[in-house]
């Protein structure tokens, strides 16, 4: 059965709508509770994982913290999606699933108008304020993940659907939304189940080793691991070594490569000095 | 019953889904023919129609206001076939020539570059890099058009009820949903919104006059056939139009009341 994954622009209804279609289909629901399973394992506090998840880096905030929080919630959740029957929220998951043919993508957004004049009634506000409000929350949506992913959470086409809650209910949302799990496109198959071992798999080693290495990137096929890590050119040896002992002992992990990315900032301080 | 519109960039299967939906519900499909009216009604060559739809207004036509009247006769012509209802209504930026409908299902066709440019190279019988360039110039022209003309970005996707994304979905997927919305009670046609509907027509209909003869930078509204015109001419533009319009409300029955209004401001629901 496929998995579920919802992006919105309301966290509130987001949530409602993803716990009624699990409800609805007898799915699992992951939401925001597997922060505290991450925080614990990890020894690092649920309110860091969250604002890693809302907010982007501020210049206090830095970035490589960031990445690495998110590293963890990703790996923690592509861990739990490789079981089907899954409606996933809130964890950045429709920016990081992506070409799996059984995951299923949906954002649930509402008319810019209509936000504001919620936001204007709950918070007490001009209508005026709360349209230019709404307006800084999509920018910072927008910004939050073009710097952690790359992409624009707001783009149309990183979704197979965007409904949009301005006339059609929620309900009407949830109805269409389960009425896909029927398709025959969103049924799991070998190529995309392996996709998301692979995915997982990656994702469990990157975690491993971004604390030592966090501009790390990992790809991962059948088992071989391709790392790709900077380095100094005088270090190189002994941070592949490192990786492949990191890496190698970890469950799934058959075959290491590590590939250095020269370090061109690192090099010019080194021969400045 | 409930008015569709579907807006897509070429090549992205929305003539297919709108043509199937309408099968489907037994709906009249409506395109380009709605240019064909305005080209017959105001006497504009379709071509120039075809280029007001499609391109973005140079600063020249800025001055001159060709595009901005040629909108007037399309809008008049699309709204005056709404009304008849059930409609399915493809291409052409119905949903915004149809904003203010209550029961109009605003629905976007999105699909991946490269199916498109396969699309396009098997139709057209060009290379890929040709089919890929003007590909991405359409959808840079009809975005700038949409930008200039309505100050807002046909990508953005709360612009619209539903955006499905052709790829994991194929088209009968998405006849499938777009059906099944539609059956919504927000989208049937109530006494309300059937009225909203011919208020509109009336509306676009009186601007559309009245760009015939020149007359722009103008807005309308109507209400239950009272008709305010809001402008921003001169005295002796003011005269003119004035004119215009007694002869206007003797030949349309539906108007029961005309006024004009000068120097104020457009309200936002404004033809």
């Amino acid at each position: 059965m496929p998995l579920i994954i919802v992006s919105a622009d309301d966290f509130k209804q987001g949530d409602e709508i993803s716990q009624k279609v699990a409800g609805t289909l007898g799915y699992r629901y992951l939401g925001r509770d597997l922060l505290h399973y991450v925080a614990t394992e990890n020894q690092v506090s649920e309110e860091e994982l969250a604002r890693a998840l809302d907010e982007a880096p501020g210049l206090l905030t830095r970035r490589a913290r960031r990445q690495r929080l998110l590293g963890l919630i990703e790996a923690a959740c592509l861990n739990v999606l490789l079981d089907d029957n899954v409606v996933c929220f809130g964890l950045a998951a429709h920016m990081y699933v992506r070409a799996v043919s059984h995951a299923l993508k949906v954002r649930i957004i509402n008319e810019p108008e209509q936000r504001a004049e919620e936001l204007a009634k709950a918070e007490g506000l001009s209508v005026d304020k709360a349209r230019k409000q709404v307006l800084r929350q999509t920018k910072e949506e927008r910004r939050w993940s073009e710097e952690a992913y790359n992409l624009d959470q707001t783009d149309a086409s990183l979704y197979d659907m965007v409904i949009s809650l301005g006339t059609l209910e929620l309900d009407k949302a949830v109805e269409i939304i389960s009425d896909t799990v029927g398709y025959r496109k969103f049924q799991p198959m070998t190529y995309s189940r392996k996709l998301m071992q692979d995915k997982a798999l990656a994702a469990n080693v990157r975690r491993e080793l971004m604390g030592q290495f966090p501009e790390i990137r990992v790809e991962a096929n059948d088992g071989t691991v391709v790392v790709f890590i900077q380095s100094l050119k005088k270090d190189q040896r002994k941070k592949q070594e490192l990786v492949r002992q990191i890496a190698g002992g970890l469950p799934g992990v058959r075959h290491v490569e590590v590939h250095i990315i020269r370090d061109l900032v690192g090099q010019a301080a080194q021969s400045s000095r | 019953m409930a008015i569709i519109t579907i807006s897509r960039g070429s090549y992205s299967k929305g003539r297919e889904v709108a043509e199937k939906v309408a099968q489907r519900m037994g709906y009249q499909v409506v395109s380009r023919d709605v240019l064909l009216e305005a080209s017959e009604k105001f006497h504009i060559p379709e071509v120039k129609l075809v280029r007001a739809i499609h391109d973005a207004p140079s600063i020249l036509e800025r001055f001159t206001h060709g595009k901005y009247c040629y909108l007037a006769f399309i809008r008049a012509a699309l709204s005056e076939r709404a009304v008849k209802d059930d409609l399915v209504y493809h291409g052409l930026a119905g949903h915004l020539l149809l904003k203010g409908v209550p029961h109009v299902l605003k629905v976007r066709i999105i699909a991946d570059l490269e199916a498109r440019v396969a699309a396009e190279m098997k139709r057209e019988n060009l290379t890929q890099n040709q089919a890929c360039s003007l590909l991405i110039k359409d959808d840079a022209e009809r975005r700038k058009w949409t930008q200039s003309l309505y100050g807002v970005d046909p990508w953005d996707a709360s612009l619209y009820d539903l955006v499905i994304h052709i790829n994991q979905l194929t088209v009968d997927d998405a006849v499938d949903f777009i059906v099944q919305a539609a059956g919504r009670e927000c989208f049937k046609t109530t006494v309300e919104a059937q009225q909203k509907m011919q208020d509109l027509a009336l509306a676009c209909r009186v601007k559309a006059s009245l760009a015939e003869d020149d007359c722009v930078d103008i807005a309308v509204t109507s209400e239950f056939g009272n008709v305010l015109v809001y402008t921003k001419q001169d005295a002796r533009k003011l005269h003119r139009m004035e004119d215009k319009l007694k002869l206007l409300t003797k030949k349309v029955p539906e108007i029961n009341h005309l006024e004009v209004r000068s120097g104020q401001a457009f309200p936002p629901e404004a033809c």
